[in-house]
């Protein structure tokens, strides 16, 4: 594995609350890989969330490193190749990391296309007709062409969290996050959702994926890592962890939920 | 005592009240106005990460709370504005600059400190995850605040601030102490033309009523209409 093909390397991250009293993250390193499709389970409090936003800087580490691409997000300042001290510009990083959240956190006061082109054209400064273009492509694909006009308000939970994700893609990230995408879904509508994710792995987009959706996980993750009161206790592959698990806390959860 | 008489007499001097009326709208109009931009401003502070903005808009918000209107219109009037020659002019042919502008100063700095709380808690009232997905997508705080906060953080308070605007024109009829031609100064007016104090009064009451009441009417429909289109 070449230098370049690692996305994101995570090193002994910690995450406290309450002085230490909490530990969300504990010593938790892992890499997310060109290409892959990286799945965190573990019950629920068990610091998935936590970790999955301390990759993007959406909350701020205690302690630890986050490489993406080889350069450490968690600080604030760096030094370039010629020594030179230069402040670290998160938001052009998390650019190029796309974020789906539980609740779909849909712009309420935009329709979706102005959901949608607002980051490309106020970030990357694209034009807007040719953001708007990109836009009803994206929708295309996602099968709510129809739906551009509408405020969130007045879509249904699964076609909100379509819109999302394609709001996300329409900065062409690197890597897409995933917080239970499925989580706040109707039973019939979380299938839709899935299927534009499995879309996406296929297409090679490299993702990292928190869910309750241990089929999901099984098919399209190629690993998974399961973690349990902060710590990553396991990571494999689909077969390793659902066939044969060592950790007597990761047998435990999956006998639950399987 | 009330006569018809006194009416009679009263009504005489109705160009003034209307001038009088037309003063307190664009004395409360003004304040509303600069009150929020003065409050966006000192709400921007509360919320932002320097302790020393966060301290003095606090400090701001909590004088002006806790001292008299009167107090403060007397300290902009008699002390702020004491060295400032204001031109003389009439604006509109009645407004008296030199004393309308101290009064809407102290009007506005007085009404900021309340709009202040009420912006702030409607930045505060809209979830998290608005923020999180805009940071989330590459935009800068600045971006965040101005592109998805704060448009949704002001429709939902535009009838506080409307509520805001109707205790404005209330209050301002305490700018007749410095001098301010607005009603209650009208009715000080009349009263000196007409040696009755009652029928003026009661016309300055209906006046007030008028203004304040449609309004708030107008500001409840809205209220209700919104939040019916907030339910999910
Ligand atoms: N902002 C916060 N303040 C305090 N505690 C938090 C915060 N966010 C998460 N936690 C705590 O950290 C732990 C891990 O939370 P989380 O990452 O959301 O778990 P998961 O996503 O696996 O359900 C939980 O005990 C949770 O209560
Ligand atoms: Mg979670």
């Amino acid at each position: 594995m070449t230098e370049d093909n690692i996305i994101l390397e995570i090193k002994d991250l910690k995450k406290h609350y309450y002085k230490g009293k909490l530990k969300a993250v504990e010593d938790v390193s892992v890499n997310v890989n060109k290409g892959d499709v990286l799945v965190i389970i573990g019950p629920s409090g068990s610091g998935k969330s936590t970790l999955l936003r301390c990759m993007n800087m959406l909350e701020e580490p205690t302690s630890g490193s986050i490489l993406f691409h080889g350069r450490d997000i968690t600080k604030k300042y760096t030094v370039d190749e010629n020594g030179k001290k230069v402040k670290l510009d998160i938001d052009s990083i998390r650019e190029h990391m796309g974020m789906v959240f539980q609740h779909f956190n849909l712009f309420s006061h935009k329709t979706v296309l102005q959901n949608m082109v607002m980051a490309p054209v106020k970030v990357k400064g694209m034009d807007p007709d040719d953001a708007a273009k990109k836009a009803m492509d994206l929708l295309k694909r996602v099968g709510l062409e129809d739906r551009a006009d509408n405020y969130p308000i007045q879509l249904s939970g699964g076609q909100k969290q379509r819109i999302a994700i394609v709001r996300a893609l329409m900065m062409e990230p690197e890597v897409m996050l995933f917080d239970e995408p499925t989580s706040a879904l109707d039973p019939e509508m979380v299938g839709e959702v899935l299927d534009v994710m499995k879309g996406l792995a296929k297409e090679g987009m490299t993702m990292v994926v928190v869910t309750h959706e241990m089929g999901f996980a099984r098919e399209v993750g190629n690993r998974i890592v399961f973690m349990s009161d902060g710590s990553l206790l396991e990571e494999g592959s689909p077969s390793e962890i659902f066939n044969s698990p060592k950790n007597e806390r990761l047998r435990d959860f999956l006998s639950k939920v399987l | 005592m009330i006569t018809v008489e006194g009416f009679e007499k009263t009504f005489r001097y109705m160009s003034m009240f209307w001038q009088g009326m037309g003063t307190t709208v664009a004395l409360s109009l003004l304040t509303v106005f600069f009150g929020f931009i003065l409050a966006l401003i000192l709400a921007l502070m509360r919320l932002s990460k320097f302790k020393v903005l966060k301290a003095l808009s606090s400090a701001y918000v909590e004088i002006f709370r806790a001292t008299p209107l009167l107090v403060q219109l007397f300290i902009v009037y008699y002390i702020l504005f004491d060295g400032i020659a204001l031109p003389g002019i009439k604006l509109f042919g009645f407004i008296r600059f030199d004393r309308f502008v101290p009064g809407v100063v102290a009007l506005s700095l007085n009404s900021g400190a309340y709009l202040c709380e009420i912006i702030r808690a409607g930045i505060q009232s809209i979830d998290i995850g608005q923020t999180e997905a805009a940071r989330s997508l590459g935009l800068n705080r600045v971006q965040t605040l101005k592109l998805v906060v704060l448009p949704q953080a002001i429709k939902n308070i535009l009838p506080a601030i409307a509520n805001e605007f109707v205790t404005i024109i209330k209050e301002s009829s305490i700018c007749y102490t410095i001098g301010v031609q607005e009603i209650m100064y009208t009715v000080a007016s009349v009263k000196g033309a007409t040696f009755s104090i009652g029928e003026p009064l009661l016309v300055a009451t209906a006046i007030y009523f008028c203004l304040t009441f449609p309004t708030s009417k107008v500001i409840q429909y809205f209220e209700r209409r919104m939040s019916r289109g907030d339910r999910r």
